[in-house]
Parts: C-alpha cells; structure tokens; sequence
C-alpha cells in the first residue's frame, strides 16, 4: 500500500549503556495501514514506539509523525502534533483518581473548544467504540477488569479521534476470547474510522488475523517488513522458530 | 492545514426538509459546527434527510454533534435518510447513528456531592479504626503464640528493623531534640534570668524535656519514619502480591512481617528517646553555658538534685505504648492497601496523619492518669 508517509523512522539509533537498542534503523508507514512491531525481547519494540511519539530520544537520527519532526520541532509544533495520534500504554495507565469517564473527557477538556452539549455524548460515543458498557465511565480503573481497562485505555487514547493510534501490547494478559475482540475492535477502528494503527504484540493471532504489515526488528535493523507471506518466508532464524509453532499447523493464517 | 469552514442550510420541500452539510465538520471545528446548527434550528424539527454531498471531512465528533442536535429538536434519528455522502463519510454517520442511544446513555460526568462526601467519610473512619482494633487483637493473639514458641520469631527481620528504625534514626533524632533543647532553655532562661534565678532553668528543662517533649518530639519522627515506611513496604508488597506468596508458602504474613516490626519499634522507642533527653540535656547545656552564666560542671550538678528519676522513666515508660501504636496503624495500612498503585500513596499520608494524631491523644491520656494517681 502506497499513501501519505504518516510515520518515519530516519538513521535511528538507541544504546543503552553499551547494549546497543537500534543501529541506524529505518522504517516509513503510510496512511491508513495496520502495522505490527515484532521482534524478541530486548529488540527495541517499545523504545522504537517512545521514539516516534516524541517520549524517547534516539541517540542519532530522528523520527517523523504526521510530518513533524519530533526532534527538532519547536514546542507549539509538538503541542499540535499531540493532538493528532493517541497511544495506549501496555498496562492503560489511566489516572487511577479519575473515572473512566472523565479519563476520557480530560484530552478532550484539554485540547478542544466544544458546544456544551457535545461533551458528554462524546464520551459516551468513545466508550461505546472502545465496546465498554454505558455504566463504565463512572467506575474507577481500580474496580475494572484487565480487560475493561485496556478499553478504557483505547477510549482514553481514540478522545481527539486521531490520524494514527500506537498500542504497546494491547492483549498481552487477556483470555484468547477478549483478546480476539480487541483484534476486531483494532480492525474496526482501522478501517471503519480511517486511523493508522501501530501496534507492538507478541500476540500470534494478532498477526495472522489482522495485520496488513509485520515489521520485524532484530539486531538493531528491520531484519523483515511485510505481509504475513513475505515475512513468514523469511529464512531469519528468529522469524523461523517464532513463527514454526504456528506454521504446522494446516488451513491457518494463509 | 485549512479546511473550508462548516456551514449546514435546510433545504425545504413541503413538510419536509433535507439538512445539507457542507465544508469540514471534524471536533476541531465543533463551536463552529454548532453555531451553523443553531443557525437552522427552527427547521431541525422537520428534517427528514441528510445531504453529504458539501462535505470535505466528517469525524465521528461531527457527526455526533448533528445527530445529538437532530434528537434534540425531536427527529427521530433511525428515520432520516443519507443522501450524497461519499463511501467513508456515510460509513462515520452511519456508525455515529447507531451508536447514539449509547453515547448519550452514558451516565453523567460525576457532580459533587457534600453530603454524600461527609457521610462516606463518617463510615470509612469508623471502619478504620474498628480496623484497628480488630489488627489489635490479631497482633496480641500471635505475640501469646510467639511467647508459647518464641523460636517462631523471625531474628534476621527483627534485626533488620533495629537498624532501619532504630540505628538510622539516630542522626535526625538528636538533630532535632538537640535544638529543641536549645529553644526551651533559651526560653525559659529569658524568664528566669529576669529574677536572678538562672539555675531553675536546669530543672524546668530538666522536667519538660525528659517527661514529655523528648517522647512526643521522637514518636513524632518516628511515625514519619518509620510509620510511613512500614505502610510503603507492606503496601508495595501487597500490590506484588509478595504477601499472598508468603500465605502460599505456608507463612503468616503477621508472624514474617508483622510481629518483627511491632517488637522492633517497641523496643527501639525507647532507646530513641533516651537519645533524645541526653541531647535535648546537651543542647539545654550549651545555651545555658553560653547566655544564662551556668557552666556544664554546675547544670550536671543541678540535673542530680533536680531530676526526679520518675520523670525521665515515665517518659521512656510511654514510648512502647506510641511504639505499639504507631507500628498497629502502619502495618495495618501497609496491609490493607487496594490493588491500584494510588491506595499506596493514599495509605502512606494516612499513617503518618493517624499515628502522629494518636500519639498526642495517647500522650494526653498518659498526662491524665498520672496526674490522678499524684506521679
């Protein structure tokens, strides 16, 4: 798929002490895809996603959101570029002394000028496209299930209705059943509200059900960037031994 | 990135009218959005249809916004026809439309409530300190276990506290009673020496510092300290579920990390305090020395004759008892922390606000009781 460049990753560099994280690594997503960030642990998978939302900064080289250079732009720039895209953090990070519903009013509080009767449909709306209960919003994250607090994090993250949301292991700790709705609840988001989707999983599943574009890092580099095929064809010895488990099996992913 | 302006217009046709939506209609632009509606809204009761032909942009914000306003003026939103949108705009209204009794189903945003407030917080005290009590009875029933098997006591924990709360706090605690020492003998001496009776401050000091000031001032350092630490410890524990790891094992959480706290600080409460009263002596000694004419050789003279040995032991006679609180509210704190990482920080203040003001009313009470029975 060809389209406006939303994401690039430009000569990136990370170490952390003398482990070195990324070697010049570079990587470019386009409008409206579904990319999955793969790789073993210690990759750079998470950092690579801090990078490019402006939390992490690389050691060399620079990263691009919606054509602003996180790195070099000025404050006002960034203010605007944070408007933009949403993340969700791999545990929700939601404010544990709000509710859910006011986790989600506070973006929205914070960066738009609404007519008085909007807000609260508005967070409503959220909720319901995240697949959280009407009744959700007026819990604390405490008393919510794991799996209702990554919603509530998606609310959270889709408030501004961004161009590109990032999500940092959005199944990791659910049941396969929660998990797969989350998969089309991704899906959903993607093609039916048009938003760029970046998600880092070690969730299998996830790959072969939703992804457009699995990106593999290993050794510092994109070592595969592809469909499920073109990277499953890969003869990289990690990709072969992470993927083996599921390639035996018949009639999957294909 | 400029986007035309949002403009709506109705578009009548006998009874019936079509919306028409023009321009961008995305959240950033919703004030406008709105205006646009409000310019039409004695028509919005009539719409029947809605005309996407205008448009260069439309979010799910946008569209909410219409379709809230449309329910407003009575129109129900399940009978308006879609003409003129292209693929992707039609499919945000149509998701938009769908989803509307759920979006403004959503209970509202919470409103303050006083009463409600204070009656919550009525009942969470009471629970509290019943709480307390019931930690009480738990702490006394395994300190009779572990005189029945006082093998059962955890040494290394035990030793590990005395030097947590015990050896560290020495620094801070004759810092702090050494000054306090300082300002009392300045200022009983400013009196005293008025009436040419410099040596009495040797007895008021004597008096205050060893039998209340020195007690309270260290019990005081000694909640903020070590209180608030055995709730971050036991809390963050909890939260780790370390706790739940040692009742799988086969341990009690009181007997590994309780019962070694309470007998640390019951113990080292008073070794505290006696610290303190030859500090804050030390510090009465140096301001006495150097502005009220009485030399070190003399103040120890008076100290012996002054100090009624009661004194000094009914102040260290006080301290297990603040100890022995101090250690039940932190613990328990420590133990009843909730699953989220706020209830931490929540617990943590609470300890060091509840001991400190159960230290003073324990203290107060002490005051009472012997003044009745004439010590």
């Amino acid at each position: 798929m060809t389209g406006e460049v939303v994401i690039e990753a430009r000569g990136v560099s990370t170490r952390f002490g003398r482990q070195v994280v990324h070697d010049r690594l570079d990587l470019t997503i386009h409008r409206g895809d579904l990319v999955a960030l793969i790789g073993g642990s210690g990759t750079g998978k998470s950092v690579l996603l801090r990078e490019i939302i402006g939390l992490h900064r690389p050691d060399e080289g620079t990263t691009f959101l919606l054509g602003t250079d996180m790195w070099g732009a000025d404050e006002r720039t960034l203010a605007a570029t944070r408007r933009r895209f949403g993340m969700m953090f791999q545990d929700g990070a939601l404010f544990s002394s709000l509710d859910v519903a006011a986790n989600v009013a506070t973006p929205i509080d914070e960066h738009l000028d609404l007519p008085p009767d909007l807000l609260r449909p508005l967070v409503g709306l959220r909720l319901s496209l995240s697949g959280l209960p009407p009744d959700a919003g007026a819990k604390l994250p405490s008393q919510l299930s794991g799996g209702m607090r990554k919603r509530a994090a998606i609310a959270r993250a889709i408030a501004l209705e961004p161009e590109v949301l990032f999500l940092d292991e959005p199944t990791s700790g659910l049941d396969p059943i929660t998990a797969r709705a989350f998969d089309e609840l991704l899906t959903f988001l993607n093609r039916d509200l048009g938003i760029t989707v970046v998600v880092v999983t070690h969730d299998l599943d996830t790959l072969f059900g939703i992804a457009r574009r699995i990106v593999v890092l290993g050794n510092g580099k994109v070592v595969a960037d592809g469909s499920l095929a073109e990277v499953t064809a890969n003869d990289d010895p990690w990709i072969q031994s992470y993927f083996s488990s599921r390639m035996t099996r018949p009639a999957h992913g294909t | 990135m400029t986007a035309p302006d949002p403009a709506c217009r109705l578009q009548a046709d006998g009874p019936e009218s079509t919306l028409r939506l023009d321009g961008s209609w995305r959240l950033p632009d919703a004030v406008r959005c709105g205006q646009a509606l409000d310019s039409v809204r004695e028509g919005l009761s009539r719409v029947t249809a809605i005309d996407g032909a205008g448009l260069s942009a439309i979010d799910t914000g946008g569209a909410l916004l219409a379709w809230i306003r449309l329910r407003t003026a009575g129109v129900n939103p399940a009978t308006v026809a879609l003409r003129g949108f292209d693929d992707n705009h039609g499919r945000i209204v149509e998701l938009v439309r769908s989803r509307l009794d759920q979006a403004v189903g959503a209970p509202p945003l919470r409103p303050w409530r006083v009463l409600a407030r204070l009656g919550k917080a009525s009942a969470d005290l009471g629970a509290t300190l019943l709480g307390h009590l019931g930690f009480f009875g738990r702490v006394a029933v395994n300190a009779l276990d572990l005189l029945r098997r006082p093998r059962s006591l955890r040494r290394r924990e035990l030793f590990a506290q005395f030097g947590q709360t015990g050896v560290n706090a020495i620094p801070v605690v004759v810092l702090v009673t050494f000054l306090i020492g300082v300002v009392f003998a300045y200022l009983l001496g400013l009196q005293a020496e008025q009436y040419g009776a410099n040596i009495f401050v040797v007895d008021g000091v004597a008096l205050g510092m060893t039998r209340e000031f020195s007690p309270l001032i260290v019990a005081t350092i000694v909640a903020g300290r070590s209180g608030a630490a055995f709730t971050a410890q036991l809390g963050t524990m909890k939260l780790t579920e370390e706790i739940d790891a040692i009742r799988t094992l086969g341990l009690s959480p009181d007997q590994v990390l309780v019962m070694p706290r309470v007998l640390a600080l019951m113990i080292v409460l008073p070794l505290l305090v006696f610290v303190g009263d030859v500090a804050g002596l030390g510090g009465a000694m140096v301001i006495a020395a150097a502005m009220l004419d009485v030399t070190p050789h003399t103040f120890v003279d008076r100290l012996h004759a002054a100090l009624w040995p009661g004194h000094y032991l009914i102040g260290l006679g006080k301290a297990p008892f603040f100890a022995l609180a101090i250690a039940i509210i932190g613990c328990r704190m420590g133990m009843s922390v909730s699953r989220d990482t706020r209830s931490i920080g929540i617990n943590t203040t609470s300890t060091v606000v509840q001991s400190i003001v159960v230290v003073i009313v324990l203290d107060a009470l002490f005051a009472v009781l012997f003044q009745r029975i004439g010590w």
